[in-house]
């Protein structure tokens, strides 16, 4: 008996890092007759001349390895195992009737099953060869033929009412749309335009003659809006210093601006 | 253009429109000649378009023709592509797979006989993945489910029908034997159990 032989317990090992769980399976046998067969092998015995006591106790203590361990054994391999030691029984008796007739090998049953599963997991593993090389060819999903099948828009598929109605709702709230956008208009302040305001600071000015004109004066009378409105009003100064329309002077940061005009 | 040309040609572009195989059935209806006569007309284009060494093939499968990519381009178009990780089939899968796939029309009782374990889950699965389906019942006691492979089965595995799928026959069996004798020579060396060790990463 090999010395590993516990490494090719049917177990899963799982180690968690960081959320990452790796995951290790050691030679998962699909089956009790996948067991058996690689124990066989494993042996080095003909499948057709299986040494039934050797191959039992080999089983047996496999499976009692993997209780050992702590691994669910399936009733699957509780019921090959009462097989082997069942034939095993029937091999200790002797197989000459009294009439000289030999009968039938008890392993005959069991070599048979053994040849079949084997037979079908060569045939999985060409299946598995097989779609590695179909996998390399692809192929395009259905194509979306609704533009081709003439299939009717769901909305004509409506009967009359269904669509009358239908209609109605869409005009409804169109018609609804449109009020709050009218609302909204209403509700909007009126902003005074900056070209607006540049004809306004214009106008003082000329009023004032070349006396120096203090910025605050130019503000709107109006509170409200007050931001918006020192914006405007600075920016038309500047526009008008820029088209040299005023003179605009300011000795520190932050102290008022006096403006002069120097249009006649 | 001659009349075979023209429904060669033809059926290109339904091919071309369809994107998943069409049924010769329906191109042999579509322009009037008989199944038989579209099959034909479909692996003669087949051939074309392999001899013409184009990126672009028929495949024949269960009846059904449609464009695949050339098998060797695989690596250019996951080159400008991220194709998605295919799962792979278990080996359990693979197993009462390839029982449905000689054995149909076959009851889930006769996997489970042949495997040696029960095969619920396995067959569940492959059922899901629309590889096998339900065949009617069988006549024994309790009317079992009959299973049998699907056309998806055999675009999964590019065989043009069944009869393509590989011979298991007593001589394939001598060779499985052998295989899994080397198995056992092979494992005196290293000591490791047949069957590759699997290493899954997967992330929570």
């Amino acid at each position: 008996m090999s010395t590993n032989f516990l490494l090719h317990c049917d177990y899963t090992v799982l180690w968690y890092t960081k959320g990452m769980s790796y995951r290790v399976r050691l030679n998962t046998f699909e089956g009790p007759f996948d067991l058996l067969v690689y124990l066989i092998e494993r042996a080095e015995m003909s499948i057709y001349d299986i040494r039934i006591s050797e191959i039992t106790a080999q089983y047996l203590a496999y499976i009692r390895r993997l209780e050992e361990n702590d691994v669910a054994v399936g009733s699957d391999f509780m019921v090959l195992a009462a097989t082997l030691i069942d034939i095993k029984s029937k091999m200790l008796l002797p197989r000459m009737t009294e009439e000289g007739i030999e009968a039938e090998d008890p392993r005959t049953d069991l070599t048979k099953k053994l040849l079949e599963y084997v037979r079908f997991k060569k045939a999985a593993g060409l299946l598995e060869a097989q779609r590695e090389y179909a996998r390399l060819k692809l192929e395009k999903p259905q194509e979306d033929l609704q533009p081709y099948t003439g299939v009717p828009d769901i909305y004509l598929k409506m009967d009359m009412d269904g669509f009358i109605a239908a209609f109605r709702a869409f005009i409804h709230r169109k018609v609804k749309g449109e009020e709050l956008l009218r609302m909204q208009s209403h509700i909007e302040r009126e902003r005074i335009s900056l070209e607006s305001k540049t004809s306004r600071i214009a106008g003082i000015l000329e009023a004032a003659k070349k006396r120096i004109v203090r910025f605050a004066e130019l503000l709107s009378p109006q509170k409200e809006d007050e931001k918006y409105d020192k914006v405007v009003t600075l920016i038309a100064v500047l526009d008008m210093a820029r088209e040299g329309r005023l003179r605009a002077q300011q000795e520190v940061n932050f102290a008022e601006i006096e403006i002069t005009g120097t249009e006649e | 253009m001659n009349n075979k040309e023209r429904l060669k040609s033809a059926f290109e572009s339904m091919m071309f429109v369809f994107g998943e195989p069409i049924d010769a059935k329906i191109a042999a209806a579509a322009t009037g000649i008989d199944k038989a006569e579209a099959v034909s007309l479909f692996r003669e284009l087949a051939c074309e378009y392999e001899e013409e060494g184009r990126g672009i093939r028929v495949r024949e499968t269960g009846g059904r023709f449609g464009f695949v990519t050339y098998e060797e381009n695989y690596d250019y178009i996951r080159a400008i592509t991220t194709p998605a990780k295919e799962r792979r089939l278990s080996q359990a899968a693979l197993e009462a797979l390839a029982i449905v796939a000689y054995k149909q029309p076959v009851t889930k009782s006769e996997i489970d006989r042949i495997r040696g374990i029960k095969s619920d889950r396995v067959v569940e699965g492959l059922a899901e993945k629309e590889l096998i389906e339900e065949r009617g019942r069988s006549e024994a006691i309790g009317r079992p489910v009959f299973y049998g492979t699907t056309g998806k089965f055999l675009e999964y595995f590019d065989l043009k029908d069944l009869g393509e799928l590989p011979v298991l026959d007593d001589e394939s069996l001598e060779e499985a034997i052998r295989d899994f004798s080397s198995y056992g020579a092979d494992q005196e060396n290293n000591g490791e159990a047949w069957g590759q060790t699997k290493l899954e990463l997967s992330e929570n």
